[in-house]
C-alpha cells in the first residue's frame, strides 16, 4: 500500500492547477455575464457565479491542504459535484430554465465534461491523501 | 487575431505540451530549457494579448469585447502562474502541470478567435 501523500503534493499539484484554471475562467466569464447580460438569464448566470466562487474556494482550500482547509475543500468539491449533477440533469429535462449555458449545463459538456470529472477526481484525491 | 502569430502561439503551446509529455514519460524533472520555453510562451501570450486589444480598438466589427478582453487577461496569468506553481517542483507532477498549461494555452487561443469572429461565425 503506497504511503498517503499530502493533499497539495504529487497529483494534488496537478489537480490544483486545473481547479485554478477553472476558477479564473469561471470568474472572468461570470463577471462578464453578470455585468452585461444578467437580465437575459438570471438563473443560469447566478449559477455560473456560484460555480466560480466554489472553484475559487476549492482551489485555495486544496492548495492549503491541511486541517480545516481539507474539510473546506471536501465540502466545496462535494457541492460542486452535487451542482453539476443537479444542474446537468435539470438542463436536460427542463431546458427552458436554462436557455443560456452555464458551466454545469449538460454536465459540463461545453467544457469537455471536465466540470463533471473534476469533482469526482477531487473527492477521490481527498480520500486517497487522507491523513 | 486569426493570423500567423495566433497560429504560432497555438503551435508553441502544443510544443510545450509535447515536450512536457516526453519529459514526463522519460521521468525527468522540468529542466532549465523547458522553463525557458515557458517564459517564451508567456511572452508570446503577452504579445498576443496586447495585439488583440490594439486590433479590438482599431476594428469596428461587433463582438463580445468584454469577454474577449477577459480571455486575453486570463491567458496572461496562466503560463506565469504555472512557472510560479512549479518553481521548486522536481516531481513528475510539475511536468504534468506544464503539459496541461501548454494544451490550455492552445485551446484558449482558439476560444479567443471564436469570440473575435462573433456569434454569427
Amino acid at each position: 500500500m503506497p504511503r498517503p501523500r499530502a493533499l497539495n503534493q504529487g497529483f494534488g499539484r496537478v489537480l490544483i492547477v486545473i481547479y485554478a484554471i477553472f476558477a479564473i475562467a469561471a470568474t472572468a466569464r461570470s463577471a462578464v455575464q453578470l455585468s452585461t447580460q444578467f437580465s437575459q438569464a438570471p438563473v443560469a448566470y447566478l449559477l455560473s457565479a456560484i460555480a466560480a466562487v466554489i472553484y475559487i474556494v476549492a482551489t485555495i482550500a486544496l492548495a492549503r491542504g491541511e486541517g480545516v482547509s481539507r474539510m473546506v475543500a471536501t465540502i466545496a468539491v462535494a457541492i460542486e459535484l452535487a451542482g453539476v449533477l443537479i444542474v446537468g440533469t435539470l438542463s436536460l429535462i427542463l431546458p427552458s430554465v436554462f436557455p443560456h449555458a452555464s458551466v454545469w449545463s449538460g454536465f459540463g459538456s461545453g467544457y469537455g465534461f471536465i466540470p463533471l470529472i473534476l469533482p469526482i477526481v477531487g473527492l477521490w484525491w481527498l480520500y486517497r491523501s487522507r491523513p | 487575431m486569426t493570423g500567423l502569430f495566433a497560429n504560432a502561439l497555438i503551435s508553441a503551446g502544443l510544443v510545450v505540451a509535447v515536450w512536457s509529455a516526453v519529459q514526463l514519460i522519460a521521468n525527468r524533472p522540468i529542466g532549465r530549457s523547458l522553463r525557458v520555453a515557458m517564459w517564451v510562451l508567456e511572452l508570446m501570450v503577452l504579445t498576443f494579448a496586447i495585439g488583440g486589444v490594439v486590433q479590438m480598438i482599431m476594428t469596428d466589427h461587433d463582438f463580445a469585447k468584454l469577454e474577449f478582453v477577459g480571455y486575453l487577461l486570463g491567458m496572461c496569468l496562466i503560463p506565469i502562474g504555472a512557472l510560479w506553481w512549479t518553481r521548486s517542483d522536481a516531481s513528475r507532477a510539475g511536468t504534468a502541470v506544464l503539459l496541461i498549461i501548454g494544451l490550455v494555452t492552445s485551446i484558449l487561443v482558439l476560444r479567443v478567435q471564436q469570440v473575435w469572429l462573433g456569434p454569427s461565425a
